[in-house]
């Protein structure tokens, strides 16, 4: 019989398989859920780990970009301070130059005449505290500006001796006699045809190289300077040492003309930017906080469409994870139960066919003796007929009597034991099963009268006609309708429909309002041997014999059963018959 | 109408002897064998009109030997008796048998099996 593809458990089945499955079905929760929380995992990880590479891939990609972008930034900026500084400080001993060509020393010495060019150079060039003349001998002869500095000797002095080597001299930033940090800038004039020189000196406040500094466009953390060679902060800074210290920050003379580096403090990671000032020992520093990592974090902090867009796509893998994991899970959970609901079937099934031949097998043996006794007894039975009266005749025939009784009960039984494991030969024919009912109704008719049952029938017309065993159908239906009289009580109702389940099976309902059958009796109903009917009513054969049969007809019955309501036997039918040909 | 000679054959002695005394009460004429070789040599010697016979018997099983007596009397009437069902998967009763009677007999049911027998060989 084709019971595959039929997923639904017959209530009988689920009836019998119910304390195991509430077990079974406990232990199983929790396996399946550790099964889904696997699977999620896995899948989880198979699709997340391709994801991840490629996120730290374009993040590794994106952050070079970055980092190339910001030094270039860093470059352009540094590049940009660098020139200004540099052609600042070049105007400037481009002027001193000038004014050395342009007048003579006699002209330069004279204060007024110094006075008046200062004060055009002022003008012109901005920027410069005052302005000096001073001869080999470091004496200064004349000078214009805000201090009285005329007549200072600054033979002694390193900016002194630099110059008259080397004919320019750009000097680091000092307070000196006026207690001012400035710079000092001094252009050599030669004396033609003389071994003497003198030289032209111009002092410029760092108030001007801090201007220069703050242009640079900075963020919080960031810091810009001037540094000597020696490592002295020329300009004041923000982070690393006040003007004329030593910076807090190891600094190297660059090597080129531009360079940067990294570099960690307490921690941070900084890029240090640094860039040397032509003329003079002076690096232009430049030490920056918000670098590339810093500006990634940004990137997405700022960007909160992209975070979102994230967060969502997150959830909705996690949820599509989630759908396909429970799906699948589900899928082999059903597959599992409906295995084990056809595996509890076929132990049943074949529980019932070892039970019966047994059954058989016991019958047919006891069967042998019982019919000796039964023709013992008979013969006794017909001489004591036969013969006149003799002292406790009736009683001899009493005895007589109950010991055929008792064989006749014997052999109900034997003979159901046997027709319950008798390899049934079913012989196909094409049936009405309308008429088919009928028929045993005929048998009953006595019974229902006696019993003043009411009957109720209702058979469909136009049924089509099924492919079956007349005898062993009515069989069943005999059995059952047998059942359904027993519970009533007289009065009560049989009522007997047929009708179509579907295309290929018709059904045939039997109905009584008798007295139900408990819970705990209707897991039973089926087993052999299992009776509820009074001692020798029943042989607890009847329905397993009819299960028996209905499975052999590729049919099958079904039972509802209320206490004190009634019960209902559903009994299907195959239209076209596909008959089980192994032994019962 | 005349006396049915009706005999058993049933390895069952005590079965078949208290059997056959019982049909004699019920005026048939009644000769019970209790094996196959007697049955065979009862049966050339003075034929019986009804065979009442075992399925299940030492040497030769019934239908082997209803086989046997039909080939050379096919006009006895075979009635089965068995301690088995009479639907069995294994041993069908032949279809030309005349009929199957489960034991423990029931006394009635196998004397009007019987007579049928009989009438059916009247009517041939």
């Amino acid at each position: 019989m084709n019971r595959n593809g039929d997923p639904a458990l017959t209530p009988f089945m689920q009836s019998i398989l119910r304390p195991f499955t509430n077990i079974v079905n406990a232990i199983r929760k929790d396996r399946y859920k550790s099964l889904k929380l696997r699977l999620f995992f896995y899948i989880g990880t198979l699709a997340g780990l391709p994801l991840l590479a490629i996120a730290m891939i374009s993040y590794f990609w994106v952050f070079n970009i970055l980092k190339d972008e910001f030094r270039d930034h860093l470059r352009w900026q540094m590049e940009d301070s660098q020139r200004s500084i540099e052609s600042f400080l070049q105007e400037k001993l481009a002027g001193l130059r000038f004014l050395t060509n342009a007048y003579s020393l006699d002209e330069l010495s004279d204060d007024t005449i110094l006075h008046t060019i200062f004060a055009k150079f002022r003008k012109e060039f901005g920027e410069i505290v005052d302005l000096g003349l001073i001869n080999a001998e470091g004496i200064q002869l004349s000078y214009a500006g805000p201090y009285h500095l005329k007549g200072r000797d600054y033979s002694n002095q390193d900016w002194f001796q630099e110059v008259s080597i080397r004919g320019v001299y750009i000097s680091d930033v000092f307070t000196g006699y006026r207690k001012m940090p400035h710079f000092a800038i001094a252009v050599r004039k030669e004396m033609p045809g003389k071994h003497a020189f003198w030289v032209l000196r111009a002092t410029v406040d760092v108030e001007t190289l801090n201007r220069f500094l703050s242009s640079i466009q900075m963020k919080e953390y960031d810091d810009a300077f001037i540094i000597n060679k020696d490592g002295i902060l020329q300009t004041s800074s923000r982070f690393h040492g006040k003007m004329l210290e030593r910076a807090a920050l190891k600094f190297p003379v660059p090597a080129q003309d531009l360079s940067f580096m990294d570099y960690k403090r307490d921690g941070v990671r900084l890029e240090v930017g640094y860039a040397h000032i032509k003329q003079s020992s002076w690096v232009l520093g430049m030490v920056v906080q918000s670098t590339a990592s810093s500006k990634m974090i940004e990137l997405f902090t700022k960007d909160v469409g992209t975070l979102y867009l994230i967060i969502v796509l997150v959830i909705m893998g996690s949820v599509a994870n989630s759908i396909i994991t429970s799906s699948v899970v589900n899928r082999v959970q059903e597959a599992e139960q409906r295995r084990e609901a056809a595996i509890a079937e076929t132990e049943h099934t074949s529980k019932l066919a070892s039970i019966g031949r047994l059954a058989a097998g016991i019958a047919h043996e006891i069967n042998n003796p019982l019919a000796v006794i039964n023709e013992k007894a008979g013969l006794m039975k017909d001489i004591l007929q036969l013969i006149g009266d003799f002292p406790n005749k009736e009683k001899f025939l009493s005895i007589v009597f109950s010991i055929t009784d008792s064989v006749d009960r014997c052999r109900t039984i034997t003979q159901r034991l046997l027709g319950f494991a008798r390899r049934m030969d079913v012989s196909l024919e094409i049936i009405d099963i309308n008429e088919t009912i009928k028929e045993v109704i005929g048998f009953l008719e006595k019974e229902i009268l006696y019993r003043n049952v009411r009957l109720d029938m209702n058979l469909s017309e136009n049924l089509p006609k099924i492919e079956s065993d007349r005898g062993l159908f009515q069989q069943v239906f005999l059995n059952i309708a047998n059942n359904a009289i027993d519970a009533l009580k007289d009065g009560g109702t049989l009522a007997i429909a047929t009708g179509k389940k579907d295309e290929d099976t018709l059904q045939v309902i039997i109905r009584d309002n008798g007295h139900g059958i408990p819970k705990e009796v209707l897991k039973h109903i089926f087993e052999p041997f299992f009776t509820t009917k009074e001692k020798g009513k029943g042989t607890g054969l009847g329905l397993s014999i009819s299960y028996g049969i209905m499975q052999k007809l590729g049919g099958t019955i079904l039972v509802e059963s209320e206490v004190d309501k009634g019960s209902a036997f559903t009994v299907e039918v195959p239209v076209k018959a596909s008959i089980d040909l192994r032994g019962l | 109408m005349s006396w049915t000679k009706v005999l058993i054959v049933d390895d069952e002695v005590e079965f078949a002897a208290a059997l056959s005394e019982r049909l004699l009460l019920r005026d048939y004429d009644t000769k019970a064998v209790y094996n196959v070789d007697d049955a065979i040599a009862a049966i050339k010697q003075d034929p019986p009109e009804v065979l009442l016979l075992d399925l299940k018997m030492p040497g030769m099983s019934g239908i082997e030997l209803y086989r046997t007596i039909k080939e050379f009397n096919p006009s006895i009437e075979v009635i089965f008796v068995t301690g088995q069902a009479c639907q069995n998967g294994d041993e069908t009763i032949p279809r030309e048998a005349f009929a199957c009677v489960m034991k423990p007999i029931d006394i009635d049911e196998l004397t009007k099996q019987i007579d049928k027998a009989k009438q059916s060989i009247i009517k041939k």
